[in-house]
């Protein structure tokens, strides 16, 4: 996973999975990197072939923790169609903004 | 009077449908495909039919039986490809031999549904969906005595269970022992197969779901084919195996006998009670941003 600091936007990206096994790592991760503050967050998706529960999770707690709590915007960057699908699914594709470029 | 039925062999555009068994006996409105083809051709006087079956000929002769139960004679006949129309009269009926049904009936390649001959089934998932939209208001057979007309459009089985809290919109097909749970809305053009069960304030539009397959609280399936774990979009025809059993599900794998119920068991699969909750909770922010689903809110968060 890369994170990356670009002054207002944190881009995050290079996630292969996000499960069970590495979404603790990730929020640990993302967390920490959101001491500056960022106005907007992005997550990039494009390399992403699994997501579970745990994945989702990892991302709702972003959302709580930013876009709900202090109005910063989160963007999840160009999800295959797979994930788009589990969004879809548990309708989590309402609290992000989902953008392909 | 006798006729002649082809079964689908192999379909390239629609490979996940012939997953769970082959594509004759896939369940359209609670019967197989033959079924429907089988009950039409005895409704049009044919007393003796041969089915060509040409992949797994052994789950087709276990679909269709002897065809006692719709008062026919069903022979099925292994082959090793699917012979075409033409193919099938030159090897299975002979020139000139009386006592069968007039054509197009005398053979029939089960590609379409009866009399829908401008829907096929198999050309792509979106043409699946479409089929089987358009034969909502032509299944309703008078073999068919269990599902009623219940209001215009709405057609479900006498032994469905649906909540007092859920919510059906026309069009839509509840098949045998189907379970909605309450706050649950389903369709417009949702069909739902034989004991499936849609979980508590899910939703289920435009789509179709599959025999014995749970489709968890809180989830939404749209625009999709679902069937045991496989969710396929139709329009994109993009296949999801959903990892998480209480978001969608086969309910006929063994089950855990530590946990008892359907809640438990699907809960039991998350790793840890911390992700259980947060997910409940995304679920739950997701939901209450659609209005006609918060309604029932207070309700269902007694009945979890």
């Amino acid at each position: 996973m890369k994170i990356e600091n670009q002054g207002e936007c944190l881009s995050i990206s290079e996630i292969h999975e996000l499960t069970a096994q590495n979404s603790a790592i990730f929020r640990d991760e993302v967390q920490a990197a959101l001491s500056g503050s960022p106005a907007v967050i992005e997550i990039n998706l494009s390399k992403t072939r699994f997501m579970d529960s745990s994945g989702l999770g990892a991302l709702f707690a972003l959302y709580r923790a930013t876009a709900k709590r202090h109005g910063v915007i989160l963007r999840l960057l160009n999800p295959m169609p797979e994930i788009q699908q589990l969004l879809e699914l548990t309708q989590m594709q309402q609290l992000f903004e989902i953008v392909r470029r | 009077m006798k006729a002649l039925l082809i079964c689908p062999s192999i379909r390239p555009a629609v490979p996940h449908l012939s997953e769970f068994g082959p594509l004759a006996t896939t369940p359209i409105l609670g019967d197989g495909i033959a079924g429907h083809w089988i009950e039409r051709l005895a409704v049009l006087g044919a007393r003796e039919i041969q089915v060509i079956a040409a992949s797994r000929d052994d789950r087709v002769l276990a679909a269709v039986g002897d065809g006692a139960r719709w008062g026919v004679r069903i022979s099925v006949i292994a082959s090793n490809v699917e012979p075409t129309r033409e193919e099938a009269a030159e090897r299975y009926r002979p020139k000139g031999e009386p006592g069968w049904l007039p054509a197009p009936h005398d053979i029939v390649v089960m590609s379409h549904l009866p009399g829908c001959p401008q829907f096929p089934l198999f050309e792509s998932y979106a043409c699946w969906f479409a089929a089987l939209a358009a034969w909502m208001p032509l299944a309703l057979t008078p073999a068919r005595v269990r599902v009623k007309e219940a209001r215009p459009g709405i057609w479900i089985s006498s032994r469905a269970r649906v909540s007092p809290a859920a919510e059906l919109i026309a069009p839509c097909w509840v098949g045998d022992q189907v379970v909605v749970e309450a706050g649950a809305v389903v369709g417009g053009g949702a069909i739902l197969e034989d004991r499936s069960v849609v979980g508590a304030r899910a939703s289920v539009t435009q789509s179709w779901v599959g025999p014995d397959t749970s489709v968890g609280p809180m989830t939404s399936v749209a625009n999709s084919l679902a069937w045991g774990s496989t969710l396929i979009d139709w329009r994109t025809d993009s296949v999801l195996r959903v990892p998480d059993p209480f978001l969608l599900c086969s309910l006929v794998k063994p089950r855990s006998a530590a946990t008892t119920d359907r809640y438990g068991r699907a809960l039991g699969t998350l790793g840890t009670p911390e992700a259980q909750g947060t997910l409940i909770s995304a679920l739950r922010a997701s939901m209450d941003r659609t209005p006609n689903l918060k309604l029932s809110r207070l309700a269902q968060d007694k009945a979890l």
